[in-house]
């Protein structure tokens, strides 16, 4: 391996590390907070692609400039939050908290296919591709290494401005510490008069804006075709299991860890390279079950 | 200040509170005895609204049997439920002000509330800047009064306080009881003990709950005359 491909191998695992830890990091947050683990979280992320795309192009075919794709993403996430997030919480997931956690995984894995078929429906089956605003911020050298700054900067920033920002939202604003006080003791919260309901849907449309967020940031850079939503939810999956569930920081780490992992592998031995997230996943939790950084019993965000 | 009409609770197809008919007024220092699995959390937590429960609740002469429960607290309800321990992630005085930032007091307010606290439990302060998931848990008893200090206004519940507390810090809790009814003469306060013997000479009054039922009764051993 030269240091050409070693800096390639090393730029293409960053950039996906920061994009699985968006969408992880809207997982762990939800189960952190409400013990669910989101199957649909998938679906969120490939919608928010979808979305995304479909207003770029909307407003390009209008002769709007292709910077306003920017915005336009953080649009599609929040669009994605408050349409599906909120009803899917405040209708469907509110009525089965206190059940059981296979019926619970059975219930947004419906969810999934539900919104797969959906997919299906809106954005047909062919695939959609739009890299304007990938290209409107051109490329960067280093070390006669040309890399996209959309993918070797802005990716990892926003990644990095998210994981700081939902620290900081946690620890120190009012909402953010009544959102960890339920997360740690929810019946303790509401005797101290925290609206759990409240907080639950604040957190499930945050954690869904997250997912939309994602794809949105995904959009310009790959394909957006079916089954990028179940590809995602097993990838961020592994990166929320194996540093240990609810885990924000930790998650941060197993994405760059996951993220390194399977691009060293593409170069290398790119016949396992998919393979190379689940094996990290699964010697990790054969060592420790709980997780890198998981606890066992106690809960965190 | 608090009337419970024809109040049932059951968990599961279990019931636990059966007809109960009590009225407590506004001052009363009211001792909840009863064994082990007699009731007594389960009052406790109708009162709160965390127990499905059928017949009526009245605070300060309205029904709340039909109010969310987390917006109980903001009517001046200060609840200690046994065992809940201190939120870790948070520092002894970030515990002791979530109450008051769950209900949007404002600065002022809150502070005046953090003050009541601390002239209850002096001994706070010096911990304040600790985390919350490093204190014993005789000192987190002393955090958990504080935390219903804040909003307990009007009424404030606590459910067996002095269970697992060593009896020096047994001793102090009941003198940061006094401390409270001394500077604060209207608050209503309820406490739950299975030893009736730790409130004696404190509560002016007791309720006996014995499966379910509640009936007046006194805090002197049997055979007594006081």
């Amino acid at each position: 391996m030269n240091f050409a491909i070693f800096l390639l191998a090393l730029f293409d695992g960053i950039a996906y590390a920061a994009l699985v830890f968006i969408v992880a990091l809207g997982l762990t947050l939800i189960f952190g907070v409400m013990r669910i683990l989101n199957v649909a979280h998938g679906s969120l992320y490939a919608i928010g692609a979808y979305t995304s795309i479909s207003l770029t192009g909307y407003a390009l075919s209008l002769g709007f400039a292709p910077v306003l794709a920017f915005p336009l993403m953080i649009v599609s996430a929040v669009l994605v939050g408050i349409l599906i997030g909120a009803p899917l919480e405040k209708f469907l997931l509110r009525r089965i908290y206190d059940k059981s956690e296979v019926l619970q995984l059975l219930m947004t894995f419906a969810v999934f296919m539900i919104l797969e078929d959906v997919q299906r429906l809106v954005w047909g089956t062919r695939p959609y591709f739009d890299s304007s605003a990938l290209q409107l911020l051109g490329n960067v050298t280093v070390f006669g290494v040309t890399y996209t700054a959309y993918q070797m900067i802005l990716l990892p920033l926003v990644a990095i401005a998210l994981l700081l920002g939902m620290r900081f939202f946690l620890r120190h604003t009012v909402t953010g510490k009544l959102i960890t006080a339920t997360t740690e003791d929810r019946e303790a919260a509401q005797s101290i008069g925290v609206d759990a309901d409240k907080v639950f849907l604040f957190t499930f449309v945050i954690g869904a804006i997250l997912a939309g967020l994602g794809g949105a940031l995904a959009s310009p850079t790959t394909s957006i075709l079916p089954g990028m939503g179940a590809d995602m939810i097993v990838l961020s999956f592994a990166v929320v299991a194996t540093a240990g569930l609810g885990q924000i920081e930790g998650a941060a780490l197993t994405a760059l860890m996951i993220g390194l992992g399977r691009s060293f592998a593409v170069y290398l031995y790119p016949e396992i390279s998919v393979l190379v997230p689940y094996l990290i996943m699964v010697l990790v939790l054969l060592v420790r079950p709980e997780g890198l950084f998981g606890t066992s019993g106690a809960r965190k965000i | 200040m608090l009337e419970l009409r024809d109040v049932n609770a059951s968990i599961g197809i279990i019931p636990i509170l059966r007809n109960l008919n009590f009225t407590i007024e506004q001052a009363q220092t009211v001792a909840l005895i009863g064994r082990n699995g007699a009731g007594k959390t389960t009052l406790l937590r109708t009162i709160m609204g965390f127990t499905r429960a059928s017949g009526d609740i009245l605070f300060d002469g309205k029904s709340i049997t039909a109010m969310h429960p987390p917006k109980r607290p903001g009517l001046g309800i200060g609840y200690a439920p046994e065992d809940r321990r201190l939120f870790s992630a948070f520092t002894v005085e970030e515990n002791i002000l979530l109450p008051a930032q769950a209900a949007r007091l404002d600065k002022d307010e809150t502070n005046r509330r953090l003050e009541r606290a601390y002239t209850v439990l002096p001994e706070l302060r010096d911990m304040a800047d600790r985390s919350g998931g490093t204190v014993s848990g005789g000192q987190g008893k002393m955090v958990a009064l504080a935390r219903a200090l804040m909003l307990g206004t009007r009424l404030i519940m606590l459910d067996e306080p002095f269970q697992g507390l060593a009896p020096a810090l047994a001793q102090r809790y009941a003198e940061a009881l006094r401390t409270l009814r001394d500077t604060d003469r209207s608050v209503t306060l309820m406490i739950t003990e299975s030893n009736p013997s730790l409130l004696r000479g404190f509560a002016d009054r007791t309720l006996v709950i014995e499966r379910g039922e509640v009936e007046e009764g006194s805090l002197e051993p049997e055979g007594t005359n006081a």
